[in-house]
């Protein structure tokens, strides 16, 4: 239908008004503080690459780089987890088993609680000596297991990632479970009278109609995994102990932007650095997603 | 669908209730040592309370402010979905159902806040905000919100819109139904469900949001639930019967809800993400 010019200025506006002021201008505007230093307050200094060139070499380059591999690591250890997990769960729940739907509300529950309680909640029950993980694996007798989960370097940052995967795994399971119930049963009836077992009805049948879902949900975790902090705040503070062990991105701007005790280095326009380089990552995925969804859209 | 021997029912059922217990696990040992005393948290922590010390909640309660945390959270919350499902309801209603110049490439430009993190934008929105002297201010936190939240919606409203048939909107429109009328008694009515999903989702990213409180209010009395107990974690760090305690009154309001809108709630996050 046609419309009037007036009409369309009306609806659209608003959002889009409130859209261009907070999120896209906001967006852009990081990148034009990124060549400044500022404290804040007082005087913008306009600095050219400078950031980006401590960003990338000198003591602060190696603040982002150990922050950036950590990022790297959630996302193929949390890829790994919540898509593989995901997959068997769905496959179990999608037998038809009596109780789905009770299973599937507590599955779910975690999601519903903010990150950063379920960090402030697992950060008592990871404690070393009180903790809960801990007296458990003591009281079953495998006491020679307990760890200092938050406190090893080497263990800090997989623990976190294994409490993400308990928090948004459900998330994961019923979507993949979603995408499997929307398979044609007529598909697998097919392969079935052609004589496939389970398994090879499994690999050859579900999985493959089950990739484009894969494929979106990868997208979503790499953007996340490059956006993480609340439960690395929460577990480990905004320093990302121990020694810096399990730094992100997130917290290094954190730091840098908004200092926080300890902080070597805390500007403005250094944080915005660190945000256009996070957003440069994360900006070609997003692009896919957008290209993938309106593609699928118009068919 | 597929068929399944009765070994790998058993084996689902086996699989599926570990895990329920893993997940459910956790959730019933944080109840049951808010109501300990803290000796007995730390020397029989698998154990049932000998005394329901509800003590603890009252004191978790008055010290972590959770009054005033509930209050906060929910008016942001509040005001930024109806915000939300207004403004992109609109816009969605005029994408979907009118054709003009640059319509596909206004939804494209709109698309692109979809998955492109807002928090990455924090610093200009810190000082826009303070510019305009809303920093430190519920109605600041309501702004943002409703900004972000605005792509997600629009997207998941102009998909259900879009299988509003056309001629509806036609007819109403010789019948002599004005922009606004065919909005409101055609449109609006026919995409209910995707109202709620956006409602949904909207409440939940802001009731469980910590980032931007975490940046944008410094005044304890304006802190979100969230905030509020993320500052009480920080100062009570030893007492744990009252951090268990303040978690459990943190969560119960999402959680009550979910449980009793589970369905509507799973239908919702799930179809929502992958829309």
């Amino acid at each position: 239908m046609k419309v009037k010019l007036r009409y369309i200025l009306i609806f659209i506006l608003p959002a889009m008004f409130l859209y261009t002021l907070f999120v896209m201008y906001p967006l852009f505007d990081s990148l034009r503080l990124s060549f400044y230093s500022w404290r804040g307050v007082g005087e913008k200094i306009f600095v050219g690459l400078k950031n980006y060139r401590d960003m990338f070499s000198g003591g602060f380059s190696k603040e982002v780089f150990n922050a950036f591999y950590h990022n790297v690591y959630f996302f193929v250890l949390v890829s790994a987890l919540e898509l593989g997990l995901g997959f068997l769960i769905a496959l179990l729940l999608a037998s038809k088993i009596k109780g789905t739907k009770i299973f599937r509300t507590v599955v779910y529950l975690p999601n519903m609680i903010p990150l950063v309680m379920v960090g402030f909640m697992w950060s008592l029950f990871l404690h070393p000596q009180i903790g809960l993980v801990n007296q458990l694996l003591k009281a079953i007798g495998l006491g020679s297991l307990a760890r200092p989960w938050l406190g090893d370097p080497n263990l800090a940052l997989t623990t976190i990632i294994i409490v993400n995967v308990w928090r948004n795994l459900g998330f994961y399971v019923l979507v993949i479970l979603a995408s499997i119930l929307n398979i044609s049963p007529e598909l697998i009836e097919a392969a079935y009278i052609d004589g496939a077992s389970n398994w090879k009805t499994t690999w050859r049948v579900i999985f493959p109609l089950t990739v484009p879902t894969f494929r979106t949900l990868l997208i979503l975790l790499f953007i996340g995994s490059f956006n993480v902090f609340d439960m690395i705040y929460a577990l480990e503070g905004v320093q990302a102990g121990p020694f810096r062990s399990t730094d992100v991105l997130g917290t290094v701007f954190y730091r840098t932007a908004f200092g926080g005790l300890g902080s070597a280095y805390t500007d403005m326009g250094l944080g915005a650095a660190v945000t256009v380089f996070i957003f440069m990552i994360v900006m070609p995925m997003s692009i896919l997603y957008v290209y993938l969804v309106e593609r699928r859209d118009r068919r | 669908m597929m068929r399944f021997s009765k070994f790998y029912k058993f084996l689902a059922y086996l699989v599926l209730s570990v895990y329920a217990l893993i997940i459910a696990g956790p959730f019933f040992m944080m109840v049951m040592n808010s109501f300990k005393s803290m000796r007995e948290l730390f020397l029989k922590p698998f154990s049932l309370p000998t005394k329901f010390m509800y003590q603890n909640y009252v004191q978790a309660w008055q010290r972590a402010s959770i009054m005033r945390g509930y209050l906060n959270s929910a008016i942001v919350a509040a005001v930024s979905v109806v915000a939300v499902v207004v403004l992109s309801s609109m816009f969605a209603y005029m994408i979907a159902k009118y054709e003009f110049r640059g319509r596909r490439y206004l939804f494209l430009y709109s698309m692109l806040g979809l998955t492109l993190p807002a928090r990455l934008a924090v610093i200009p929105i810190f000082l826009l905000l303070r510019s305009l002297n809303l920093t430190n201010s519920l109605l600041g936190l309501i702004i943002v919100y409703s900004s972000v939240n605005i792509p997600f919606s629009a997207f998941i409203l102009k998909n259900f819109m879009d299988s509003v048939p056309n001629e509806l909107c036609e007819a109403a429109r010789i019948d002599g139904a004005s922009v606004g009328m065919i909005y409101r008694s055609i449109v609006l009515p026919l995409v209910k469900p995707a109202l709620s999903i956006v409602a949904i989702v909207t409440f939940v990213n802001v009731w469980n949001d910590f980032f931007f409180p975490l940046i944008l209010i410094n005044d304890r009395s304006k802190a979100t639930i969230t905030l509020a107990v993320s500052i009480f974690f920080g100062e009570y760090s030893t007492q744990w019967q009252l951090l268990f305690s303040g978690l459990t009154l943190s969560i119960a309001p999402t959680v009550i809800l979910f449980l009793i809108f589970s369905q509507t709630f799973i239908a919702g996050m799930t179809q929502g993400a992958i829309k």
